[in-house]
């Protein structure tokens, strides 16, 4: 993409995996710069897991290349990349100690006793659990666990990190708080992770860039503002954030959703789908050029409200300052405007 | 979770509360469902090993004697018999955990055609009854078996004897104990979940230690109760010795029964049973305590 050669760690090329059954990935292609936090996201079963035990060495992959460094590391098994998993579940030894969880790696790289007490305590400290290395899995929460699966991973000082989905199993805001430590820590040591997910608020809330997959293809690669604001295709638009869809028609002027007109800067012809998010849906004079709608509903969400809006281009969502959206009433006829939208073919 | 916890408490003290009457029927009930089973208990187990127990300290004359026991620690013949039995006993012990051990480590590490047919058939042995697999073992390994048929049509001529010798007894309990013992363990490997394994390569570790410092240790207590279950099953076979065992020495099994009904001494009979009863709870004991033992790994 738009990352210069030099500032490469990883890098993925033209990675294909194809399963018996047929599933798999495509074309991938990635380069992933030392120190960022790059988040995998997709539907499930779309194959980001697939991806990641590719990079950790867990699947081989039909075709393509995999470089860390400029170097390839495909011949090499698990224990001898220089990569570390966090799996999404069972990552711990239940039959070991905290300590021995996190010693065992050190103690095959024949690190000294000393150095590996430090070392544990260390890390402990940093993912805010110190004082239990005589602790067994069992003995701790689902949090707590999958916090020393990420210090044993640390531990290990790998070149790149993986994640597969890491706090999927923890309630929503054990999550929150989780995703908030580990981008400290990540932005702390200057790290590079990869970080699979299918939760887009977690996506877009922690990473440095964000890679869409949809159906074992790469959809989008862009920072968290560019996925949000320009969806490059209309899987993206669907899948991130909440979005609008009106029918729309274009032409060499422009694309046309009754009464409103955009560019057409992509050059689209005939059917479109306009996508438009609900923040940038506005309420305008009936003066003003613009689309009428009947309200269905007003829903106040704390400090704003969502309104539903039937127009002639389809069932419209707009966001509303609270104040504002007191006057309205269901049935009442409003005039719309859009500040912003993307375009999208039907066809594709 | 909490809520439940306190529900179930409020409940417990209810009924705690109903009268000392609903508590005498309950525990009255309790004990009219217990009596059956403790019944069965003591009159398969506990008086037959009580009167053998008895019976092994009479002489001849009914009196209470040694002589037993002596004659079966001392007597060329009984000493040679217990040998045998033992070492039959503890050897195809060690060979069926082996076998079973590899066998459910291959199923399951490997996928393919070939392991999908294995883990179908395995157990089929379990299936057979243990006449006829002895019968089939004759047919197949006899003087005149199969084996030795095509050996000979391909010009062997020397084969190892099987039929009436260590050698088929210890081919019996293996073809008896090996499907168990492999399903036994194959449950407990199959509790190892993959990204155990998984995490353990991602930091460093190669195969022997993954089986050194992984598997064993999260399947010991399998083996545990597998060696018993062999070693408990072995010591008191008594079909396939009978069968196609040596004439001397006897196995423990085929040793007492002979003892007891062609010479009609009920005491030495007695005397090893109540040996075969020692061993097998002294088994039972270690078993047991390995299994109580808090394992600080469990919940
Ligand atoms: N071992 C496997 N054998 C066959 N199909 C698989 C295997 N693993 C994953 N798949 C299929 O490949 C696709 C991608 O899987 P995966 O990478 O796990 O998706 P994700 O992690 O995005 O949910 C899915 O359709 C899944 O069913
Ligand atoms: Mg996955």
């Amino acid at each position: 993409m738009d990352v210069k050669e030099e500032e490469v760690l990883l890098s993925i090329r033209s990675l294909q995996k194809t399963y018996k059954t047929g599933d798999g990935v495509r074309d991938i292609n990635l380069d992933i710069r030392k120190g960022e936090l790059i988040t995998l996201l997709g539907p499930s079963g779309c194959g980001k897991t697939t991806v990641l035990r590719t990079i950790g060495g867990f699947l081989n992959p039909d075709a393509g290349e995999v470089k860390i460094e400029n170097q390839s590391i495909l011949h090499l098994p698990p224990e001898k990349r220089p990569t570390a998993m966090v799996f999404q579940s069972y990552n711990l030894w239940p039959h070991m100690t905290v300590y021995d969880n996190l010693a065992f790696g050190l103690k095959l790289r024949k690190t000294g006793k000393q150095q590996i007490r430090e070392k544990v305590e260390q890390v402990l400290k940093l993912v805010r659990l110190p004082g239990t290395e005589k602790k067994y899995p069992s003995q701790l929460s689902g949090g707590q666990q999958q916090r020393v699966a990420v210090a044993r991973a640390l531990l290990l000082e790998p070149k790149v990190l993986l994640l597969d989905e890491p706090f999927s199993a923890l309630d929503a805001k054990l999550r929150m708080e989780m995703r908030e430590e580990l981008r400290e820590i990540q932005a702390a040591g200057n790290l590079t992770m990869v970080f699979v997910t299918h939760d887009q608020e977690e996506a877009l809330s922690i990473s440095d860039r964000i890679v869409v997959m949809n159906s074992g293809r790469i959809e989008q690669v862009a920072s968290p503002q560019d996925i949000y604001d320009q969806p490059s295709s209309l899987f993206v638009a669907q899948f991130i954030g909440r979005m609008n869809f009106l029918n729309g028609q274009a032409s060499k002027d422009g694309i046309q959703v009754q009464s409103l007109r955009f560019g057409n800067d992509k050059g689209l012809a005939g059917e479109v789908t306009v996508a438009v998010r609900p923040e940038d849906m506005v309420m305008q004079d009936p003066s003003a050029a613009g689309m009428s709608g009947t309200v269905r509903q007003v829903m106040v969400l704390g400090h704003y409200a969502e309104v539903s809006v039937e127009t002639p281009a389809g069932m419209t969502k707009v966001f509303l300052p609270r104040e504002e959206a007191r006057a309205l009433l269901t049935g009442a006829e409003v005039h719309l405007g859009i500040s912003r939208a993307t375009a999208y073919s039907k066809t594709s | 979770m909490n809520v439940d916890k306190a529900g179930l408490i409020k409940m417990k003290g209810k009924t705690e509360r109903t009268g000392i009457s609903s508590q005498t029927k309950a525990s009255i009930t309790g004990l009219l469902m217990v009596i059956p089973s403790f019944a069965l208990l003591v009159f398969t187990v506990i008086i037959p090993i009580s009167l053998a127990v008895k019976e092994s300290f009479l002489d001849t004359d009914r009196a209470f004697s040694l002589k037993n026991y002596t004659y079966l620690f001392t007597d060329k013949a009984m000493q040679s018999n217990l040998m045998f039995t033992l070492n039959l006993t503890l050897i195809s012990t060690a060979l069926t955990l082996l076998i079973g051990y590899l066998l459910a480590i291959y199923l399951r590490f490997n996928e393919g055609r070939i392991t999908d047919w294995i883990r179908k058939l395995y157990y089929i042995p379990m299936f057979v009854p243990g006449v006829i697999a002895t019968y089939g073992i004759i047919n197949m390994y006899g003087n005149h078996g199969w084996l030795m048929r095509i050996g000979n049509a391909l010009g062997f001529e020397s084969f190892p004897r099987f039929i009436y010798d260590y050698n088929g007894l210890l081919l019996a309990n293996l073809w008896f104990n090996i499907p168990f013992t492999t399903m036994l363990l194959s449950s407990a490997l199959a509790g190892i979940p993959n990204s155990v394994i998984e995490s353990a390569r991602d930091v460093g570790a190669g195969k022997i230690s993954i089986f050194a410092k992984f598997i064993v240790p999260m399947t010991y207590k399998t083996l545990l109760v597998a060696a018993t279950f062999s070693f408990m099953g072995m010591i008191g076979a008594f079909t396939a010795p009978f069968l196609i065992g040596p004439n001397a020495p006897q196995v423990l099994g085929v040793a007492m029964q002979q003892s007891f009904s062609i010479y009609h001494e009920v005491g030495i009979a007695s005397a090893m049973a109540v040996f075969m009863f020692l061993l097998c709870s002294g088994m039972g004991y270690f078993y047991i305590r390995s299994m109580i033992k808090e394992e600080p790994a469990a919940r």
